[in-house]
């Protein structure tokens, strides 16, 4: 068989073979056992102009608060199977439970409460993309105001 | 006036399979004493030299002429009798037992360089020697001192570079040799 | 290339013929010298003589006259189905290097288009959010949008019965959104 047989022959094998690959990571996709959940506290302040350079990523993303300053407080990390609870310590005798609902369109369904001691602040339902983040702030802290940076990603 | 392996194939690349035929008339022998070299049977290796070339009939059209017809033969030949050879589970015995099934027919007694007792007794252990090898280094010592063809058409035929054709020349012998010590 | 044990190591290629006529000279004359080095030619003579008359000869008395007909008999035969179909394959996937640039490009572009993090760009990548459902627990709550990167802010203004911990200093906490 000639070169430009050959070509068409494994341009065909692969392009099957990536069909059948891209379906089976889709349906793979909804398969993750766990989900990966991430909260990073962060000081808002009107009492310096200084933004952490950790936060360098999320500028764009803070600058709808327009406080001046910017610090990260802490990140955690924890692996969360679906319907399991995340708990995050958060400052001012607060906690943050994170509950991943299902995921749907490469989309993620988050059940967040805010605790203050044991007291709900909030509970909500947030739909988000699969790796992204919203945020949830307002709780004063320290002469200024918490801002937690809640992000998922299945596993 | 006989045509060239060249035009041979050009010929059997336009579908004349009487072209064919004479290739395989040309170069049946030389086939065959390189598979059943490399095979432990004769029956197998006519089977799988009859197969090496309806392969070849079969990949003709794609015989570009990059290396001459005859190392392209070999080099299909080689690969299959060495891939037989692998699935093969006859015990080394039956190798002494097809190569004197080769010696039944000689007759010309004064020919036989195993004429003389000594000699008879070189042959078995050569034949078991030869089956300790490997099929690579089987290969290399079959096409080098049977076929007598040059390191680069072994090297062309096995894949490999001269070099290693070298090597593993050089590595067959020595392992022979050791083996053959006092019969040689 | 004049001790033994170089000599040796190139008797084989120079037997074969494959060495330069300089070196090939050099190995003659030192066999002409060194009985050592000649006995192991001699040896190694004999045994590819010893080799050819293995086969040779005697394969001569083989009838090849049935040779061509199995052949052609397998020409002439219906290969499987299977066969047919794994030799597709062997054929597909044998060949020049060439052959797999085009194959492996398409392979790369698709990957590429199909990875989620290529869209990925700091600040900008779209991280659309949606909020479904919201328990503020008597709070007044925000829900916002940033307008580049889409990301959604749920915003908790300060419970009047004053919920924190604050010491009375006078803490701007209402964003100026």
């Amino acid at each position: 068989m000639n070169l430009p047989g050959r070509m068409l022959k494994r341009a065909l094998l692969f392009s099957s073979l990536i069909c059948f690959v891209a379906a089976f990571s889709h349906g793979a996709e909804s398969d993750s056992q766990t989900v990966r959940v991430r909260i990073g506290t962060i000081l808002a302040s009107n009492q310096s102009d200084e933004i952490d350079p950790r936060l360098n990523a999320m500028k764009n993303q803070l600058k709808v608060m327009k406080y001046r300053s910017y610090r990260l407080l802490k990140e955690e990390t924890k692996n969360v199977s679906w319907q399991g609870n995340a708990a995050f310590d958060i400052p001012g005798g607060r906690s943050l439970v994170v509950t991943p609902q299902e995921f749907r369109n490469k989309q993620l369904a988050l059940k967040v409460r805010l605790q203050h001691g044991d007291k709900p602040v909030v509970d909500t339902i947030v739909r988000l993309n699969n790796g992204g983040n919203f945020l949830l702030g307002g709780p004063q802290h320290e002469g200024g105001v918490l801002v937690l940076s809640i992000s998922a990603a299945a596993q | 006036m006989e045509l060239s392996d060249s035009e041979l194939v050009l010929k059997c690349q336009a579908g004349e399979i009487d072209a064919f035929q004479e290739l395989v008339l040309r170069y049946q022998q030389k086939i065959f004493i390189v598979i059943v070299g490399l095979l432990r049977n004769r029956e197998d290796a006519m089977e799988v030299a009859q197969e090496a070339f309806f392969r070849a009939y079969r990949k003709i059209k794609s015989f570009q002429g990059g290396s001459s017809f005859y190392t392209w033969l070999y080099r299909i030949a080689v690969n299959l009798a060495i891939d037989s050879q692998r699935k093969q589970k006859r015990t080394p015995l039956d190798f002494r037992d097809t190569m004197d099934g080769l010696f039944e027919e000689q007759n010309e007694v004064a020919k036989d360089p195993f004429s003389d007792v000594q000699d008879r007794e070189l042959r078995e252990k050569l034949v078991s020697a030869i089956n300790d090898l490997t099929p690579e280094h089987k290969a290399v010592i079959i096409l080098r001192t049977i076929e007598g063809l040059s390191y680069r058409d072994i090297g062309e035929i096995l894949g490999c570079s001269e070099g290693t054709v070298m090597s593993r020349l050089h590595y067959a012998r020595k392992k022979l040799q050791q083996k053959l010590s006092g019969f040689l | 290339m004049r001790n033994c044990e170089d000599i040796r190591e190139s008797l084989g290629v120079w037997l074969d013929g494959e060495l330069s006529l300089a070196d090939a000279e050099v190995i003659r004359l030192h066999l002409e010298n060194c009985a050592a080095c000649d006995e192991q030619r001699r040896q190694w003579v004999k045994l590819d003589v010893s080799l050819k008359s293995l086969t040779e000869s005697n394969v001569r008395q083989v009838d090849f006259e049935p040779f061509w007909r199995g052949v052609q008999e397998r020409i002439a035969k219906q290969r499987a189905w299977h066969t047919e179909l794994l030799e597709w394959f062997h054929s597909a996937f044998a060949g020049p290097g060439l052959a797999w640039a085009v194959p492996a490009v398409i392979l790369i572009i698709i990957g590429v288009l199909s990875f989620d993090s290529f869209w990925k760009l700091r600040g900008q990548r779209n991280n659309f959010s949606a909020v479904e459902s919201i328990d503020a627990h008597g709070r007044n709550v925000a829900l916002l949008r940033e307008d580049e990167t889409k990301t959604t802010v749920i915003w908790l203004y300060q419970n009047q019965e004053g919920e924190d911990e604050s010491s009375g200093e006078n803490v701007e906490t209402s964003p100026a959104f």
